[in-house]
């Protein structure tokens, strides 16, 4: 199965990043076609096209668009989460730097469909060339009257600005990047079932309709070419429709981002990705370095798909794919990974702030202690992280459990060896 | 505010036990009304909750239509969880059970377990909930997080970082409470801390408030750090007299030695907070300058005498000496002894020479506002401003004056959205929420006002006699009241706009400070009278027992001498014998060299203090007092509110009670007998001064109760003061 490019189409052209090259190839139709239509019709698009969330979490989303209120007595935002951290992914990033104007076409499209006035578009603060590729085609989209007062004669008016966030990975979770955007520590707040969600009270209170930088740039396609029409590509799985970016690194032969349809066998993205390199395939992080750790008989009978890879004890995730060969220390990667989480812990709630590091000098325990150690180091693991799981406020603090009880799930026995014997 | 009656009521579930609740109530507070309890770290009733220690954690679930119940698959935090029709809470499952230890076991991993030197140990959230939920011995064998142990944040209050375990109160205290935002958490992660930003100091006025919310040891006290341990220390009940809104505090003592203060809870006055005079500003209760004993001049020198030798040299001097003595006392005597003493002065000495103010202008008896308006001074009190909408400070710093009603109108503000409007010739910290600042030239004031009375008067239509009010401040357009205040027209609009549907005045007497005080205050009532709020309309006290002073009548009697005149009496000879009761002249009296001709040239001064003061080096007799702590008595606060406080300790040496003074000495004037409690001295001044029939004398302690009005409400009176600004005001910017 090759790749099904949609998004990644004209990646490689530099002339699709500006505005003549990108309209050259359709680009800005999607948006005239939405302003002719009912904004209800849009949304409507969207729920047939079957889009879920490209961020992680995979939520449908015209669900979230259908949610902010319809009839509008307050400002209404857009946001844009383009702080793409998790390890393993890097894929809004080649978006935003070579295909800008198909993300803010989206924006601007989900702006006319929740009847918002002002978009963001939340940059993580190392993706300097993103800021600068979204900062120029916005400009270009002014200049040709898709933003600003007035858009295309429609009486809707629309501005983005972009906002660089200052380096955290936990700003990439949504209520962070809202408090983080309004000036507040980067530390989410009070979610559902506490707090309305942000689609009901999120800026400053008010609707805020939260998409992912892929989740967006698919948008302009499902209404140029119809939801029916997007949601016939993927149709084999269960309830995953249309295309996904994988960003595959690792042990393989030609990492990159691989944009395929959903149904794809996990194998065949190896493929794609040029095999292993060095060895032996002997798991994957499909999804992100949150997303379970599988092994390699897993990897052979994962189909790519939200549901599919949930039965093999994974999740699509992110899309950050790695491959790791035999020669890999597993206990060193989850280590390493485990290590990244508690760094990043925002320090709000305790589990996380406390749990994440608990977890690291566990697993260091792991990798270097003596018999005995190991045996009381995996004990501590198994119960200080379902209270991680269990307590942690965020994804991050739940999340940060993963690698470390999915590897250990499948490889306690070699984990438990003896030093020196390379797991 | 909505009483529980008026609120929507839901019914849940708690452990299976059905309880109505209010819609919207936090689960954590739910729980209490079937007497469970669960354990909060971050959690303060009074802030907003934040879902950070993840400490009381509950299992939810939602009835369903079939009457089954669905669990939510991850617990979740009680403090954050609003009440709905219908919810499920568990408090003690088993995954609630191990979350709970989990959590304590996280808290305690990096935490110094420095328990055996830690102020906190034994009063400490954290050790209790570990004793009750915890792990009891520890499974991590790293090295714990090592950081600084004693930071001082500011003078008062030191960081002991490696004690804290994130909570969040003091950062969220400064940015919710105290509104000064002085607090942050600086960093990520496990090394986040709270702390001051970079260069800065923690200088809030309610800075000591952080130590007390902070659920460890982390945040101390730099006086009380390593004095005590709580359980060597007796806790009794007492009233604040740093300042006139009268905190409830809890007053820490041993072996007769104030320790520390703390706030008490009264949700009618200081909710539960204390500002950082009322809790680091009673040093002075264990000074070595405390006066133990009664001296008497000989020739150069005091010398030691007793209390019958001292009364023998007073009586000499004051009995029958009418106007040729005077009496001057502060206003921090309780009312007992300001009752005896007033009438030691009126009945016994037969002198009408009487004062407690301290101000440069002093109303005549037919300036005050009662006097002119027929109005009380003080109307409001303190908790009803927080259902105020709109909200006048005028004249002064309300933070610096009046803390404890600032913190009341700020929560106004912050919960409330009430509009305030801040009047003041300088930065107050009450710019920081105003709705609207009005920063007039000093000097400017009853022009201000003026201006601001003819735009009320133009939208409030049908005030009695307004007419001649309504020529009088003609002149001050907006435009021009700009050229002679520099308050911008706008802002004056601005401002009018929302006082138009009526506004509560809150303003100090120190007001009779300025040069033309009377005229001030007159224009400030009329502004009240104008938009129809004069029984919104509040001219504070800012001592202990100012109001208290004013009620019972500590001022000049008919033909009598204003503390002015006393002191000028006391300079020319017309005063022969002066009696200083708790006030020195020399601190309290604007021009310095008046007092010091009048304490210099008086024949006989008696003063009557806690502690040495530079007037007792002219004295010919001293008379040691008691501490507020040291006496049974009573206050009367700024907004009325009678408080009662009973000796928690022993006098200092041989200090009497004042009013035990006062009627010791009325004993040997008339041989009557005298009252042998304070309790029974309230009973006399409430004969003398009805307003204090207050109910039982027992019944004080708890919120205390507010004095009733006299009299029937009368009809606002306006009056027509001077509002032309003072000469020279206008080059003076
Ligand atoms: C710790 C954490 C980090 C996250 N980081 C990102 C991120 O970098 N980019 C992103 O799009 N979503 C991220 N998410 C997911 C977002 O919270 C959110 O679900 C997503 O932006 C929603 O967009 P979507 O519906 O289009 O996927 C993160 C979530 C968590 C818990
Ligand atoms: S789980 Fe971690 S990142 Fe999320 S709020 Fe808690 S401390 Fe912050
Ligand atoms: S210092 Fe105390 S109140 Fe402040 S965050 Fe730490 S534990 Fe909480
Ligand atoms: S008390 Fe609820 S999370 Fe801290």
């Amino acid at each position: 199965m090759p790749e099904t490019r949609l998004l990644l189409k004209h990646s490689g052209d530099p002339e699709y990043r500006a505005i003549a090259g990108y309209m050259a190839e359709g680009g800005y139709v999607g948006l005239k076609k939405a302003l002719t239509m009912e904004r209800q019709a849009v949304i409507d698009e969207v729920k047939k096209s079957g889009l879920r969330g490209r961020g992680g979490a995979g939520f449908p989303t015209w669900m979230k668009w259908n949610s902010v209120p319809k009839e509008k007595t307050k400002p209404h935002y857009v946001l844009c989460n383009a702080d793409e951290g998790e390890p393993g992914t890097f894929k809004d990033k080649e978006l935003m730097e070579n295909t800008p104007h198909l993300m803010i076409e989206g924006m601007i499209i989900g702006g006319y469909a929740i009847q918002a006035e002002v978009g963001y578009v939340y940059i993580r603060a190392e993706f300097m060339d993103c800021a600068r590729a979204i900062k120029m085609a916005i400009d270009e989209a002014y200049e040709n009257g898709f933003l600003g007062k007035n858009i295309l004669g429609s009486g809707w008016d629309h501005d983005i600005y972009v906002h660089m966030g200052a380096g955290s990975y936990e700003c990439g979770e949504e209520n962070a990047m809202m408090r983080s955007l309004m000036g507040e520590r980067g530390m989410p707040g009070l979610k559902f079932p506490h707090a309305p969600f942000p689609t009901i009270e999120g800026l400053w209170n008010l609707p805020t309709l939260i998409n992912n930088v892929e989740s967006f740039a698919c948008v302009p396609h499902i209404v140029v070419n119809g939801g029916d029409w997007y949601a016939m590509i993927g149709a084999s799985t269960k309830n995953s429709r249309g295309t996904k970016i994988f960003s595959v690194s690792g042990h393989v032969n030609k990492p990159g981002n691989y944009e395929i349809e959903f149904g794809m066998p996990l194998m065949e993205l190896l493929e794609l990705a040029g095999g292993m390199k060095g060895g032996e395939l002997k798991a994957c992080v499909p999804g992100g370095s949150s997303v379970p750790m599988i092994n390699k008989e897993q990897c052979e009978k994962a189909i790519i798909g939200y549901e599919e890879l949930v039965e093999v004890g994974t999740m699509v995730g992110s899309g950050g794919c790695i491959f790791l060969n035999e020669h890999t220390c597993i206990v060193t990667f989850i280590w390493r990974t485990t290590l990244f989480y508690a760094r990043e812990s925002c320090g709000k709630c305790t589990p996380c702030r406390e749990g994440s590091g608990r977890l690291v000098a566990a697993l260091a325990r792991l990798r270097s202690g003596d018999d005995a150690q190991k045996t009381a180091a995996l004990r501590d693991i198994d119960e200080l992280v379902t209270v991680m799981r269990s307590a942690s406020l965020c994804g991050l603090g739940q999340m940060a459990v993963s690698p470390a009880t999915s590897a250990l799930q499948d490889f306690r026995q070699a984990v438990g060896a003896p030093k020196g014997a390379n797991t | 505010m909505q009483t529980a009656t008026e609120q929507e009521l839901v019914t849940i579930t708690v452990n299976d036990q059905e309880v109505r609740v209010p819609k919207g109530e936090m689960i954590v507070e739910s729980v209490k009304r079937i007497g469970l309890d669960v354990p909060i770290f971050c959690y303060h009733p009074r802030m907003k909750p934040v879902g950070m220690c993840r400490m009381c954690l509950v299992d939810v679930g939602m009835k369903q239509k079939d009457g089954s119940v669905r669990v939510m698959p991850k617990p979740q935090t009680a403090c954050t969880l609003p009440a709905t029709e219908g919810l499920a809470i568990y408090t003690d499952t088993e995954q609630i059970r191990k979350d709970r230890k989990g959590i304590l076991e996280f808290l305690l991993v990096n935490h110094p377990l420095d328990c055996p030197v830690c102020d906190r140990g034994g009063e400490c959230p954290l050790q209790n909930l570990t004793l009750i939920y915890g792990p009891s011995t520890t499974r991590f064998v790293e090295e714990k997080r090592h950081l600084l142990k004693a930071f001082p944040l500011s003078k008062y209050v030191q960081l002991d970082l490696e004690r804290c375990i994130q909570c969040g109160r003091c950062v969220r205290f400064t940015e919710e409470i105290s509104g000064d935002g002085q607090l942050a958490f600086l960093f990520r992660g496990a090394l986040m801390q709270p702390q001051t930003y970079e260069l800065t100091d923690f200088t809030s006025r309610f800075s000591g408030n952080t130590i007390e919310v902070c659920p460890v040891g982390a945040l101390t006290s730099a006086e009380y750090r390593f004095r005590a341990r709580p359980w060597d220390l007796e806790t009794s009940p007492a009233i604040c007299t740093e300042c006139s809104n009268g905190c409830s505090t809890w007053f820490d003592h041993r072996v007769g030695e104030m320790i520390r203060i703390n706030g008490r809870t009264n949700e009618a006055v200081n909710e539960e907070w204390t500002c950082d005079k009322g809790k680091f500003g009673h040093n002075y209760l264990n000074s070595p300058k405390r006066l133990t004993t009664p001296l008497v001049r000989d020739g150069e020198s005091l010398r030691e005498a007793g209390w019958a030798e001292a009364y023998e040299r007073i009586l000499a001097v004051f009995k029958g000496g009418g106007g040729a003595v005077a009496g001057l006392s502060g206003g921090r005597p309780s009312n007992e002894s300001l009752f005896l003493w007033k009438r030691l002065f009126t009945e016994r000495f037969e002198s009408p020479n009487l004062d407690h103010r301290w101000h440069v202008h002093l109303p005549g008896a037919g300036e005050t506002v009662a006097g002119r308006h027929g109005i009380r001074e003080v109307n409001t009190p303190i908790a009803a401003f927080e259902g105020m909408p709109a909200i006048f400070f005028f004249g002064g710093d309300p933070a610096a004056e009046q803390p404890i009603l600032y913190l009341r109108v700020r929560k106004a503000w912050f919960r409330n959205e009430a509009k305030v409007i801040v009047a003041a010739p300088e930065p107050t910290e009450a710019d920081n929420f105003a709705y609207c600042v009005l920063r007039y030239r000093p000097g400017s004031e009853a022009a201000l006002l003026g201006g601001l009375t003819r735009l009320l008067l133009e939208k409030a239509g049908g005030v009695a006699g307004a007419d001649e009010l309504r020529q009088a401040v003609a002149r001050f357009t907006p435009e021009e009241t700009e050229v002679v205040t520099g308050v911008a027209s706008g802002a004056l609009r601005r401002a009018a706009e929302a006082m138009a549907e009526g506004f509560a005045t809150a303003a100090s007497r120190t007001l009779y400070n300025l040069p033309n005080g009377a005229d001030v205050v007159t224009a400030l009532t009329n502004l009240a009278i104008s938009a129809k709020s004069a029984d919104r309309f509040n001219l504070f006290a800012t001592e202990a027992n100012e109001q208290g002073a004013l009620e019972i009548g500590v001022l000049p009697g008919a033909g009598g001498l204003d503390t002015r005149g006393i002191l000028e009496g006391c300079r020319d000879g017309g005063v022969r014998a002066l009696w200083l009761l708790q006030c020195d002249p020399f601190e309290r009296f604007p021009n310095r060299e008046l007092a010091r001709q009048a304490l210099e040239n008086v024949e006989f001064l008696l003063v009557q203090d806690i502690i040495e003061t530079e007037s007792f080096h002219h004295a010919s007799v001293v008379l040691p007092c008691c501490a507020f702590s040291e006496d049974d008595g009573s206050y009367t606060n700024m907004e009325r509110r009678v408080q009662r406080v009973r000796r928690v300790v022993a006098p200092k040496g041989h200090a009497k009670p004042s009013w035990k003074v006062f009627s010791e000495l009325e004993l040997r004037m008339t041989g009557e007998t005298p009252p042998f409690s304070a309790k029974e001295v309230m009973g006399m001044l409430g004969s003398a001064a009805p307003q204090y029939q207050v109910s039982a004398y027992d019944h004080l302690e708890g919120e205390g109760v507010i004095l009733p009005a006299e009299g029937g409400a009368a009809e606002p009176r306006l009056a027509l003061p001077d509002y032309d600004a003072m000469e020279g005001s206008r080059e003076l910017v």
